[in-house]
Order: structure tokens, then sequence, then C-alpha cells
């Protein structure tokens, strides 16, 4: 990082293609849009070196770049609130329904893999449903596998408010997917 | 609190393998006697499991030179952001409205009238400057060579500032007629002092 802040290209590109992945996967699992995740990926790493020199060193380069991400997917999520232009939780709940019959379906003979990606389709989607506080928590902490002390850096919050945000995250991911799970069971 | 609800406030931190080797043996126990405690763990472990084996959204391959490109475009930009702004350039800008100024109100000042009927609004920038220009004007230049760009005199162009400023909220003061006075010696009679006399601009 000292050498980005000394506006080495070379070093800058190396920060890109160190953190792109996983950059780019959160911002898309927060948001569940892939075109948009790349767009937004791209800007948490210009507003890195934009603000490069402001970077403190002795804390961790990952977590100053998740802080960066997460705001910016923050500041998304609430422009999408006011555009109304997002996935409703009416329309979680239809997909739900369908999908929920179309697993419960004994005598399609589907494929377990079809049926995995299906659940996992359904899981990023109601992921979304989750309100945004809580859905940063989950996905720094579930998919990205961010510990405990590093989450509440990044979203500059106590050490206990993230666990219990977590605890209510993954309780309500449970609930939301609870007809899928029901059915599988069965 | 029930075996049950306890036994839910523990689930996460099992699932994150947190919680000591006591509490371990105690949910495990519950979950051996409670069929709906353990059914309820079941869907919440299965649902992180579903979270942790989602498939990465990868880059795209050509995600690192972009993102280059974008900040170097962006960078320059903020650089001169934080840049602080240079004292001079008010100064330069001040300046040549003063210049425009003088030239157009030329015919004016050569008359000897002020013109009071249109007092030209000018910024606040321009009339601080037109102060240290008018005390600059005043003081005789050491060639005492008029500028080849003006014919106007000095009094003239100091009227001319003049009349750009407004003079409503002036103060006038003499300036530090104590230290005038530290000058002269102890055994001396005093003269009257005179002091210096100053108009600020506000």
């Amino acid at each position: 990082m000292a050498r980005v802040a000394e506006e080495d290209e070379r070093a800058f590109s190396e920060l890109v293609r160190r953190y792109q992945g996983r950059v780019t996967n959160l911002v898309s699992r927060v948001l569940n849009d892939r075109e948009c995740a790349d767009d937004l990926a791209q800007e948490v790493f210009v507003r890195v070196f934009v603000h490069r020199r402001n970077y403190r060193r002795g804390s961790k380069l990952s977590t100053w770049v998740f802080t960066i991400a997460a705001n910016l997917a923050k500041n998304e999520i609430r422009r999408r609130v006011r555009r109304r232009n997002w996935f409703s939780l009416d329309a979680l709940q239809e997909v739900l329904k369908d999908s929920s019959s179309v697993l419960a379906d004994p005598t399609e003979g589907r494929e377990r893999t079809l049926e995995r990606e299906q659940f996992q389709q359904e899981i990023g989607r109601a992921i979304t449903t989750i309100p945004e506080k809580y859905r940063l928590s989950l996905v720094l902490r579930d998919i990205e596998g961010l510990a405990y002390e590093d989450i509440a850096v990044v979203l500059g919050i106590p050490g206990g408010t993230v666990r219990s945000r977590i605890n209510r995250a993954r309780s309500m991911l449970k609930r939301k997917l609870h007809p899928l799970l029901r059915k599988e069971d069965s | 609190m029930t075996n049950c609800s306890k036994a839910r406030r523990w689930f996460g931190a099992y699932w994150d393998d947190e919680i000591t080797q006591a509490e371990r043996e105690w949910l495990e126990a519950h979950f051996a006697a409670c069929g709906r405690c353990r059914a309820d763990y079941e869907r919440l472990a299965r649902t992180l499991e579903g979270l942790g084996s989602l498939p990465r959204h990868e880059a795209a391959p050509d995600f690192v030179e972009r993102a280059v490109a974008r900040a170097r475009r962006a960078a320059p930009m903020a650089d001169a952001l934080r840049q602080p702004r240079r004292a001079w350039a008010s100064v330069a800008v001040a300046a040549s409205l003063l210049l425009v100024a003088s030239t157009l109100f030329a015919p004016w000042a050569g008359r000897g009238s002020r013109p009071t009927a249109m007092r030209p609004v000018v910024p606040q920038e321009a009339r601080l400057v037109g102060t240290t220009q008018a005390e600059a004007v005043a003081v005789p230049p050491a060639t005492g060579v008029a500028s080849p760009s003006t014919t106007l005199t000095q009094d003239q162009v100091a009227a001319l500032v003049d009349s750009l400023i407004d003079h409503t909220d002036d103060v006038d003061f003499v300036l530090d007629p104590v230290r005038v006075s530290r000058e002269h010696t102890a055994g001396r009679r005093l003269q009257p002092v005179q002091g210096q006399h100053a108009v600020v601009t506000f």
C-alpha cells in the first residue's frame, strides 16, 4: 500500500488483482446483481486509489478495502430503495412458492445439481430481501468469511452488535428459505 | 429461560465453533432429547452451508486494466481538489478585473468626475485587492516613469480605484500613534504625533 500511495501503478495493479475477486463477490452477493457489481467493484478500487493517502498503516488493508466496498454497496442499496427499483419481498415470495413446487415435484426426476443450483439462486435472492445492515454483516461473515472483529471494523460498529446482527440475519434467512428447506426434508 | 430458548441462543456460536466444551456437550445432549431444536438447527446449518457454497462471482478478465485506467482518470481530479487554493490566483484575477475596469472608466477619470450615478458591482475579492492596489499606487514610484499601458496619472488611478470601492463600511483610524511616539528619545521634547492615516475597507 505504501507503494500505491507513492503512485506506483504496478503496485496498484497488484492490489486490484489481489482483491478483485473478493470485492466483486461481496458487492455481487449483497446486491444480487452481477452487472452492477462489476461497475461498483471498479468504483471501489478507484476510491482506494484516490484516497490512498488516507490509509493508515498498521490497519489491515483488506479491512480498509472492504470498508470502502461495504459503504458503496450500502449507498447502492439505499439508492435502489429510493428508486423502488428492487426485488420486492412479494416477488421473492412468489419465486419461493414457484420453486417450492418445482422442488416438490417427485416425478420430474431433476438432477441433484439442478436442485442445488436452484437452491443457491433462491439463497441469492433471499439475501437481498434482508435489511441492509443485517445483509452486509451476513455476507461479510458467511460468504466472505471475515472474523467478527474485522466486520466490526469494516462496519464501524461494536463486536457485540456484529454478533447480534449476524444471528438475526441468519434467522431471517432461515425463515425465508423455510418453505424450500421443508420441501427438501420431505 | 427454557432449555429450548437457551439452546437456540447458542445455535450461531455452535455453528461458528465459538462455544466452550461444556456448552457444546450440553447443546448436543439437548439435541438428542429435543427433536424440534435439532430440526431447527439442521435448517440453520443447511441455510449456512448453502450460503457458504454459493458460487463465487469472479471479476471479469479485463477488470484490472479497466480499474487502473479508471483510477488514473479519477486521480488527477481528486488531487486537484485536494490542493489548497493559491493565494496569488485570486490576486491575479482581481488585478485583471482592475485593469479592465480602469480601461473602461478612463474617460470618466479624465474629466475628473467620479461615476457615482452608476457604481459598478465589484466582487469582494476585487474590492479587497483594490485597496491594496490603491495603497501601492499611493506610494511614489522610484523611477517616476508612468506605465506604458496607461496614460492616467497617479491621482486619476487612485480616484478610479476609489470609485470602485464601496465606502459605506469604511473605518478611519490612526495607525499606532504610540509606536510613533516611542521612537523619540526620552530627554527630547515630544513632537506632535502626526500618526499615519489609514482607511480600511470591508
